[in-house]
């Protein structure tokens, strides 16, 4: 059985009754994303799908107001229209999930899916400056406002995104748009080895020139490689032409240390950044796909161990701290998780997995114990009952 | 202001307590005696004042942490304090309390520009973030007008902002992890030099949550590279409402400045008594438009940005010609809290944020309020996000007139939320706003952010009395199906 409600009334009155009836829900937006995350058994399922549409867009107070099963391709289209755009860059996901469109804004939102963009501009967290869901509890509850500048009680927007629909469901949610950069181009640099590339992006982002983006593609990266270099530093400029233009030429004086520059023009560059933002530069058949968070500066180190113990394609974002990986094999959980932590922290999601492979491993990085109670804590404070999407972001320990 | 009542039994345990205190901590890490105690008897809201029941200066976490557990253990409240800047209570003492001060924690740790970030005690001034890597060309982009003084583990608890938000962000958004401790002693550390949590965002939340959720140990932001230029404009307005409506007009053309600041007639002329930064005197309202980046970029936007000005009526503008120019244009807007001490004997600054499209409606509400109140008001806005900064000039020597001014500021703020704003920007809610939070939120979402406070501190021992206007009991709190409006206990406290 799936409930489909219309408004936040039918929403909170099924949401009471589910919680009157111990009912356990499987809470998805359009369903894009159903392999990401852990799988989750529930007695009944609530799409979000018709609760949708936008609520109210103000292009000059910079926010849009939209329900949470509002499809991305129905909010770009609107802020393209006034030329502005979700600042973080939220990825269409559909080849990654095998799905027919890039999925609801809730979705996005409770993933904290970000793009290349991340780097400069901040994730989707930066972005929900409010929300209105109703709990586990079936209670609704309003957090945050429609202003950019708030810090009235706790900022449960944070925990709202990233949080796989196990705490609340949106019913409402506020985001921050900016205006779209008027211009885009890319910089490439070929390097000779791996560490080279990081490095390169290294001295980009250090340097007056306001990158937007920084990736490194490798032999290993699918079409995208330059030529048969084993590694390449990309770096975007964006902005008003003018700007652009002077930036370019400082920043092409600082790659040309690190070896041959050439340039991806507005079209090329924005096909580029699309290909990276989509992960869609790995094995597309791989087993499955991994996404690391680690130190910019350790990348070249991590991704060396994981080669050295087994075979994967990748290519990295965010200035050279983001890795893309496809593989396969039951060891290469235990592969990428040991050279995350071996290399300072951070962690290492399952992007993409078999279901036998999602049942026996988590997609999220293990927790220390106390962090993990405090989850759990958190987690109980929104629903008690483990009614939400329950073992979606593994199982609680009580 | 009511603050719960002291516990008589912690008060009568006083000197168990502080022997409890002293012998876990190094010599000179506690303060007992009334006259050391005295400094810390108040934060930047001054008109508040409360001796704590002692004072504890830690050197390491694991101390804190030891500290934390011991409270915990003993049923004992304690108060976090970083620098003592906060504007809104934040740190007020309690009789009850124990005062947690980070005042030791002040060493940055790890200055990394291959990965842009500082990692540093939370101790350390916001300033003194920027100081350490400025002469590379870096710097950490909040800037709350304290930042000389305030601390960044306040930061964090405060979720500041600054002139530069507009652009860059406030805490939340320049924070990549942190060290905390709980109530409970656990010590936990949240991100790191990575992005994103991976998880829950713990981190997101801790943010902005003033001191209610545990005690931050240890910081990790980012830094940003120095803009190459920075340029900015002031723009002279025959009438307030204009001003206001300039302001949407720049952001509705798709620029967003690195700062657009407001001050009005009166804020204009004791600012120009203070510092004489060359503001037109006879302007209703003065824009301050700065712009950062790349020279040819700064050029083109101030073209742009002048074009708009004058499209939306501008009797005056200027260019700053010099970084001498630029700091001037800044020194009168940057003196307008002291500027205004001169002419009053004593301000409340309130701290709401409204749609920016609703700034020359709320000024106009602002004056009929002031003729209400019979008090004079001075406009202070970082206008560029909404947020404003009346400042509520009274004489406290006058009977009644700081109540008056009081009412006057809680008047402004319910005009903030019914015009579609908030309660406070950047200041927080703390003592000073708590008793308001019910306009803005209805019980159920006060309840909702209670629970979670419930997940890191079950028994309301960490900064209680601040932000919530009712305490409710986590067992409470916990209970399902309690019906909407009715309060299950009419009996507890309000304060």
């Amino acid at each position: 059985m799936t409930f489909l409600p219309e408004d936040h009334e039918a929403l909170e009155e099924f949401m009471s009754q589910a919680v009157s009836d111990k009912t356990s829900l499987h809470v998805a937006g359009t369903g894009t994303k159903e392999k990401l995350g852990d799988r989750v058994t529930a007695d009944a399922s609530l799409s979000l799908g018709r609760l949708s549409g936008i609520v109210d867009y103000q292009p000059e107070e910079l926010i849009i107001v939209a329900k949470p099963g509002t499809r991305m391709d129905e909010i770009n289209a609107a802020l393209a229209e006034k030329n502005q755009m979700l600042a973080f860059e939220p990825a269409n996901l559909a080849s990654l999930y095998g799905a027919e469109h890039a999925g609801s804004v809730g979705g996005i939102v409770a993933a904290n899916l970000s793009g290349p963009r991340r780097i400069s501009a901040g994730a989707a967290r930066d972005y929900l400056l409010g929300f209105t869901a109703v709990s586990g509890r079936g209670t609704s509850f309003t957090s945050g406002s429609r202003v950019m500048k708030n810090v009235t009680g706790y900022d449960l927007s944070k925990l709202i995104c990233g949080s796989m629909g196990t705490l609340a469901v949106m019913s409402e949610l506020t985001l921050k748009v900016l205006p779209r950069p008027e211009t885009s181009t890319t910089l490439s640099v070929k390097c000779a080895a791996l560490a080279q590339a990081q490095k390169a992006l290294s001295a980009a982002f250090k340097s007056a020139t306001e990158p937007s983006g920084g990736a490194i593609t490798h032999a290993r990266s699918g079409a995208l490689s330059l030529g048969d270099e084993p590694a390449a530093a990309h770096v975007r400029l964006e902005g008003v032409a003018q700007s652009v233009t002077d930036r370019i030429s400082t920043l092409s004086d600082i790659l040309a240390g690190f070896g041959e520059v050439s340039v991806l023009e507005q079209d090329a560059s924005e096909a580029f950044w699309q290909d990276v933002r989509d992960i869609a530069m790995l094995d597309e058949t791989a087993e499955q796909v991994w996404k690391l968070s680690v130190a910019p500066s350790v990348v070249s180190d991590v991704i060396n161990m994981i080669t050295a113990q087994t075979s994967i394609r990748f290519f990295c974002d965010w200035a050279g701290g983001l890795v893309m990986l496809s593989g396969a094999g039951d060891g290469l959980n235990q592969i990428v998780r040991s050279a995350v932590e071996a290399h300072g922290g951070g962690h290492a999601s399952l992007l993409r997995a078999p279901d036998t492979m999602r049942a026996a491993i988590s997609s999220f990085h293990p927790q220390p114990a106390a962090l993990a109670g405090l989850h759990d804590r958190i987690r109980d404070s929104f629903d008690p009952l483990h009614l939400l999407n329950p073992g979606k972001m593994g199982p609680a320990l009580t | 202001m009511l603050m719960p009542a002291p516990d008589k039994t912690t008060l009568s345990r006083r000197g168990e307590i502080c022997t409890a205190l002293k012998a876990m901590l190094p010599a000179g890490c506690v303060i007992d005696d009334d006259a050391t105690m005295r400094a810390y008897d108040a934060d930047g809201l001054s008109s508040y004042r409360q001796m704590p029941l002692v004072v504890v200066l830690p050197e390491t976490t694991e101390q804190v942490a030891e500290v934390l557990r011991w409270c915990r253990d003993n049923d004992v409240k304690v108060v976090p304090r970083g620098a003592g800047t906060s504007l809104s209570g934040g740190a007020l003492p309690l009789a009850d309390g124990v005062l947690l001060a980070l005042g030791k924690f002040n060493q940055i740790t790890d200055v990394d520009f291959e990965n842009r970030c500082v990692v540093t005690q939370p101790g350390v001034t916001n300033l003194g973030i920027t100081h350490a890597v400025q002469d590379e060309g870096f710097y950490y982009a909040p800037d709350p007008s304290s930042q000389i003084a305030c601390s960044i583990g306040g930061n964090i608890a405060e979720n500041s902002g600054g002139v530069h938000c507009l652009k860059y962000g406030l805490t939340t958004n320049n924070v990549l992890g942190i060290e905390m401790v709980t109530m409970d002693g656990d010590i936990l550390r949240l991100g790191g030099k990575h992005l994103d949590a991976g998880n829950l965002d713990v981190l997101g939340v801790m943010t902005g949550s003033e001191g209610l959720l545990g005690v931050v140990t240890e910081v990790t932001v980012r830094i940003l590279r120095k803009p190459a230029t920075q340029r900015a404009i002031l723009v002279g307005f025959d009438s307030a409402q204009e001003a206001g409506q300039a302001v949407s007009n720049v952001i509705a053309a798709g620029i967003i400045p690195a700062g657009m600041e407001m001050m009005d007639n009166p804020a204009i002329n004791a600012a120009e008594d203070f510092v004489q930064a060359g503001y037109p005197r006879e302007a209703a309202a003065l824009l301050i438009v700065e712009l950062d980046g790349p020279e040819v970029e700064v050029d083109y936007l101030l073209e742009r940005v002048g074009e708009v000005m004058e499209r939306s009526g501008s009797s005056s503008l200027r260019v700053s010609q010099s970084e001498a120019e630029r700091n001037q244009f800044w020194a009168g807007r940057k003196s307008a809290f002291p500027a205004v001490g001169r002419i009053s004997p004593d301000y409340l600054c309130m701290d709401g944020t409204i749609p920016r499209k609703a700034l020359p409606e709320m000024l106009t509400r602002m004056s009929a309020m002031s003729q209400k109140f019979g008090l004079r008001v001075a406009n202070v806005f970082h206008a560029g996000d909404g947020n404003l900064h009346p400042l509520i000039l009274f004489d406290a020597n006058v009977e009644g007139e700081l109540h008056r001014a009081e009412e006057f500021g809680a008047e402004i703020l319910r005009n903030c939320v019914a015009l579609g704003g908030v309660l406070t920007g950047e200041h927080g809610v703390g003592v000073e706003k708590r008793d308001l939070m019910g306009e803005m939120f209805t019980e159920e979402d006060m309840k909702q952010q209670q629970r979670v406070k419930c997940a890191f501190d079950p028994g309301h021992l960490l900064n209680p009395g601040k932000v919530f206007p009712l305490l409710h009991r986590c067992a409470e709190l916990g209970r399902l199906h309690v019906h909407h409006g009715k309060l299950p206990h009419p009996d507890l406290p309000r304060f």
